[in-house]
């Protein structure tokens, strides 16, 4: 079939920009992480977030929740197993900055873009407000701030990158457990970093998280050292950019679409008026 | 049970507010009464042609104002046209949309002149847009991370093409001349039929786990009454052929029917979204199939691992 027009997602994978820097992401390594929450508050303030409000979840020390327009890191604290064998898993999780993203591919204000770093942007002063990156996004990560009304999401903070700074998150880090850099360089190192976790650590459960590219979202900007499965912390299992199907939606609908026609013209023929 | 983190949401429901349901049967509607406006007057029912193109024109006026209102920065608004994005169904929705009301309202202005080749392409125009504007909704929702609705990429367009029908054929009912009530009347029992059916086969699509949600809840609840009312305005519609009070209420109930079932998709949608269980299961099923179906590609897997790893130490050594 010939294509058109940019039906998949390939048109989003290239930058807006010029080329000009290596990608840019996160290696999140959970092993590392002591759920101190320095992520989050350096987040929020560098980014001028609101404060979500005082509310107790009940759930470990996790009173965060979840990602949401106005929280761009949330550490997960999973309380897993039990019968005195419970293990306290820690994980600061962000937006993944997908090679292939649904929420920059659905966005019809082109808002959202893909910068120069390789990141995922949401450009403020354009959205509208439409909403539909939110159910778009097979991590649920971007949501439509109630203040504002537009989408918002973690930046990779867009404005220190420009500048050669450290995204706020992994400045304040104390453990390393959230390393910024080039994406080849980042991957490489979580490879090494899962060899070791699993000889020397002997987790054997861990594995990494978004570094493949070859999933359904090819590969994340932003990926993980997990000790446990994904969705013990919130994460899908087998994330697929939704756009990668549009191709067969737009197929279906033409076939329904000519179905209309022919219902309407059956209602008419043979009809006493 | 599947694992999960304390039971919260992996994907975020939609936040939509009921404007944009509302609007999808608005629009759906409109659509199909475009197409069947120019049906009528081929076949020379110029009364019931009226009728369809002015709900047509009233559905493509209301469309635009019912999105606009759902926007989270509502005067943005005209951002929907900065670019022309393939990808995003909601843009090229947006165009359709706007082309569809244009030809419309031109052709309703020229018709008031008396120009009246310019009243028929422009009807010729909204015919040809008009499926599109009743299907390309189901291809917008599809096109989300939402189990309920992304899996049911196949189904959806159908639900909507037959509650655009539906629609259409009930206001046709409502409003046509008496003599030329017959050709509304077939499309909206054909369309209510069809919406029941479309549901019912879109549900054995996605399968018991997926479609657990329409039998749950206030989706489920709400299911069940539209279910009942299209079948009420189906039978009520083949019944009351003659009486005008009996075909009146069957296109209410059809009319009620189709709205209601909007509602329930984007309920359903946001029942799917809340609960992990639809996310993790449907995607550990898929992982467990690919495992199965590519237990040799696996094997070369493992085989580019260790060349990986061989490249590596290659490197090390340099």
């Amino acid at each position: 079939m010939i294509d058109l027009f940019p039906f998949t997602s390939e048109a989003s994978e290239k930058s807006t920009y010029a080329e000009s820097h290596a990608r840019k992401g996160f290696f999140t390594d959970t092993t590392l992480c002591i759920g101190c929450k320095a992520c989050e508050i350096a987040c929020k303030e560098w980014n001028e977030l609101p404060s979500d409000g005082m509310t107790f979840t009940g759930q470990s020390y996790d009173n965060t929740g979840e990602l949401s327009g106005t929280t761009w890191r949330h550490v997960a604290f999973v309380e897993h197993g039990g019968n005195g064998a419970t293990r306290w898993l820690m994980e600061s999780d962000v937006c993944k900055h997908c090679t292939h993203a649904a929420c920059l591919d659905v966005c019809p204000t082109g808002s959202l873009i893909r910068t120069e770093f390789g990141t995922v942007v949401v450009q403020e002063d354009v959205c509208n407000g439409c909403g539909y990156c939110v159910p778009a996004c097979p991590f649920g990560v971007i949501a439509k701030r109630e203040d504002s009304g537009h989408a918002a999401k973690c930046t990779l903070c867009y404005d220190r990158l420009k500048d050669d700074e450290t995204p706020a998150c992994a400045k304040a880090c104390p453990t390393q457990s959230i390393q910024f850099g080039d994406v080849d360089v980042l991957r490489k190192r979580a490879d090494e970093r899962l060899e070791q976790v699993r000889k020397t650590n002997r987790f054997e459960g861990a594995s990494l998280y978004g570094r493949k590219t070859d999933d359904g979202i090819g590969g994340a900007g932003a990926f993980f050292l997990l000790l446990d499965k994904p969705e013990i912390y919130g994460l899908p299992p087998d994330p697929v950019d939704t756009t990668r199907d549009l191709h067969k939606m737009w197929r279906v609908m033409g076939v329904a679409a000519a179905s209309l026609v022919a219902a309407v013209t059956f209602s008419a023929i043979g009809t006493r008026r | 049970m599947s694992d999960s983190y304390y039971g919260r949401p992996i994907v975020k429901p939609h936040q939509w507010k009921p404007e944009v349901p509302a609007y999808f049967w608005i629009g759906g509607t409109a659509g199909a009464a475009a197409v069947g406006c120019t049906v009528a007057r081929i076949r020379g029912a110029h009364g019931l042609a009226r009728v369809f193109k002015r709900t047509a024109l009233a559905g493509a006026l209301a469309s635009p104002i019912l999105l606009t209102l759902d926007l989270g920065v509502p005067l943005r608004f005209y951002n929907m046209f900065r670019v022309f994005k393939p990808t995003s169904p909601m843009n090229l929705g947006s165009w359709v949309l706007t082309a569809f009301g244009g030809a419309l309202t031109a052709s309703t202005l020229a018709e008031l002149c008396g120009v009246k080749a310019a009243s028929v392409i422009g009807e010729l125009a909204a015919a040809a847009l008009g499926p599109v504007v009743t299907t390309y909704t189901a291809v917008l929702i599809s096109n989300t991370a939402t189990p309920v609705w992304h899996e049911a990429y196949e189904g959806l367009p159908f639900v909507f093409i037959a509650s655009g029908l539906a629609g259409a054929g009930a206001v046709g009912v409502l409003f046509a001349p008496p003599e030329e009530r017959g050709i509304a009347r077939r499309a909206m029992v054909l369309g209510s039929l069809g919406m029941g059916a479309g549901m019912q086969g879109m549900q054995v699509g996605l399968g018991p786990l997926l479609s657990e949600p329409y039998h749950e809840g206030k989706a489920g609840a709400m299911h069940g009454a539209a279910t009942l009312l299209g079948l009420a305005g189906a039978s009520l519609g083949v019944i009351g052929r003659k009486n005008r009070f009996v075909s009146s209420t069957a296109a209410l109930c059809t009319i009620a029917a189709g709205v209601l079932e909007r509602f329930t998709i984007f309920q359903a949608g946001k029942q799917s979204a809340q609960d992990p269980k639809y996310v993790v299961e449907s995607q550990r099923a898929r992982l467990a199939l690919r495992a199965l179906a590519h237990e040799l590609p696996q094997h070369d897997e493992r085989r580019q691992e260790s060349e990986h790893a061989e490249h590596r130490m290659e490197h090390h050594a340099q």
